[in-house]
């Protein structure tokens, strides 16, 4: 190989949250405080301009907020667990455990959220094991499953991404394989692996308006409950689209301030 | 020249067809069996289905129907992708607000499907229950209604009964043709399901064909061909072949 090429890794970063600005070229106006206080504007100006129908609508709007961010903090936790072990799993020298990780990833990551979404809900319950299974936890089941995949490759890359010395120099000092693994990657490998979660979270916030099919009520589903009574579908996909907009903007700005925080030492 | 004349064939052809007979689009959502759903051909089939082909034979028109999902299916004919909606539409004073209605053609009233041996018998039992139907129909805005009961929204009515019958819901409620064809006709649902009881209506609840408010011209087509059929038995044979004596 042609070591000049080899050198020059290129990274393509793709992020699923907003297009956040490193810190030294923020200016005032950049896309995302034109998005996130255009967004809370449009929303202020619609209600007090036209309290009927958007003021009503937006009322009608909380308890799928509470949903929405029910399932998808729930998920993300579950994911995360999930996704430890099949990161693990994936690194495991175990060739059957190896075999088990990987081959739940490609058979995640080959079927989209949505038939995932049906199959969980209403396939499997058809089965005596999970008959009665509220549709809360049937939508947090399938989105933990579905992201724990995704979450596991975050996990393996940012294991991979410690120096094989670390590990070296744990073992030589008597720790064992679990201690190593436990005490000296884990803590190192969570500063590569935390931005990336933050991201998974967005998507995962987003990709949680499916769980409407399931007809759990989260934001999504509220505000199609309401269009169907009222006609009113201009008027409150606007609404849902501005509110789900203005979470994730929210969350965004979240997730890159941890990723500076924990760029600490790194910083120019 | 030869394409000119090729042209002219064609419009003139495609004139007469339109003299012939006029195609009349309507909106289905074919998840509601018998009214309407789809057969093993991926045909639109059903009782409503019928009528509307019968409406086309007797009122001089070429009905043509288009599947839509439940939800969005107003939505579509404000937009007018369609000139009508057969689905099963109830005439309410809400939808008339925002869409005129053919005459009916049909009367419901909202049956109440739960799983066989549960203690359901009358609306004051579903106090502090689940109750669900499919969003935006009027057995959803029953469900509603119901005092300390739970309502839950469904796309399809199916799914609803889907989830009654894996038992995460208490009770599903459904224009009653829809809900006797779940509870006591489906060969796997009508083992553990059962039609409870039916809900009285404040008044008669009709089925009509909506379409776009001021569109006159097809809401007298329809009529006409609606007052067609019943007058020369059409009608009855297609009731009689859905729901025999009802």
């Amino acid at each position: 190989m042609n070591p000049q090429f080899s050198n020059k890794p290129v990274k393509i970063d793709i992020g699923d949250g907003a297009a956040i600005p490193l810190k030294k070229d923020s200016g005032l106006f950049n896309a995302w405080w034109l998005t996130f206080f255009g967004a809370i504007g449009i929303i202020i100006y619609l209600c007090v301009t036209k309290p009927d129908p958007y003021w009503r609508i937006l009322q009608f709007l909380p308890d799928g907020i509470l949903v929405t961010f029910q399932v998808t903090i729930l998920s993300i936790l579950l994911s995360l667990v999930i996704g430890l072990f099949t990161g693990l799993g994936r690194l495991s020298r175990n060739k059957v455990i190896n075999l088990i990780a990987s081959t739940y990833v490609e058979v995640i990551r080959g079927i989209p959220l949505l038939v995932q979404l049906f199959y969980i809900y209403y396939a499997l319950g058809r089965l005596e094991l999970f008959k009665g299974l509220p549709p809360m936890t049937a939508a947090v089941v399938a989105m933990s499953i579905c992201y724990g995949a995704y979450m596991g490759e975050v996990f393996r890359a940012g294991i991979d991404s410690i120096d094989k010395g670390q590990a070296e120099a744990a073992r030589s000092l008597g720790f064992t394989r679990a201690q190593t693994m436990i005490y000296v990657i884990l803590p190192q490998a969570w500063r590569t692996i935390l931005p990336p979660v933050g991201n998974e979270f967005i998507a995962l916030l987003k990709d949680s308006s499916l769980v409407s099919i399931l007809a759990v009520s989260d934001l999504l589903r509220r505000g199609r409950e309401f269009a169907s009574e009222s006609f009113l579908y201009f008027e409150t996909y606007t609404m849902v689209a501005l509110v789900y907009l203005v979470i994730t903007l929210f969350l965004s700005k979240g997730v890159s301030k941890m990723e500076q925080r924990l760029n600490y030492y790194e910083r120019d | 020249m030869r394409t000119r004349i090729a042209l002219v064939l064609l419009a003139l052809f495609l004139m007469a067809g339109n003299a012939l007979a006029k195609d009349v689009v309507f909106a289905v959502d074919a998840t509601y069996p018998p009214m309407e759903m789809i057969n093993a051909d991926k045909d639109i089939v059903g009782f409503g289905p019928e009528v509307v082909m019968a409406m086309g034979k007797a009122g001089g028109f070429n009905p043509i129907l288009k599947n839509t999902a439940w939800d969005g299916i107003f939505a579509g004919l404000a937009a007018g992708k369609y000139d009508a909606i057969a689905s099963s539409v109830s005439i309410t004073e809400e939808r008339k607000q925002n869409m005129d209605f053919s005459d009916p053609y049909f009367e419901v009233k909202q049956g109440v499907i739960v799983p066989k041996g549960s203690a359901i018998a009358s609306v004051a039992d579903l106090a502090g229950k689940t109750v669900a139907s499919q969003m935006g129909t009027t057995g959803y805005f029953v469900c509603k209604k119901i005092e300390g009961a739970t309502a839950k929204s469904y796309d399809e009515i199916g799914l609803a009964v889907e989830d009654l019958y894996n038992g995460r819901i208490d009770a599903v409620i459904a224009d009653d043709t829809v809900a006797s064809n779940y509870a006591l006709q489906h060969e796997q649902y009508s083992q553990k399901l059962t039609l409870a009881f039916l809900i009285a209506p404040e008044s008669p609840e009709y089925l009509g064909f909506a379409v776009n408010k001021g569109n006159q011209e097809i809401i007298d087509l329809l009529n006409s061909a609606l007052a067609a059929i019943k007058a020369n038995g059409e009608y009855d044979k297609i009731y009689a072949k859905w729901f025999g004596s009802r």
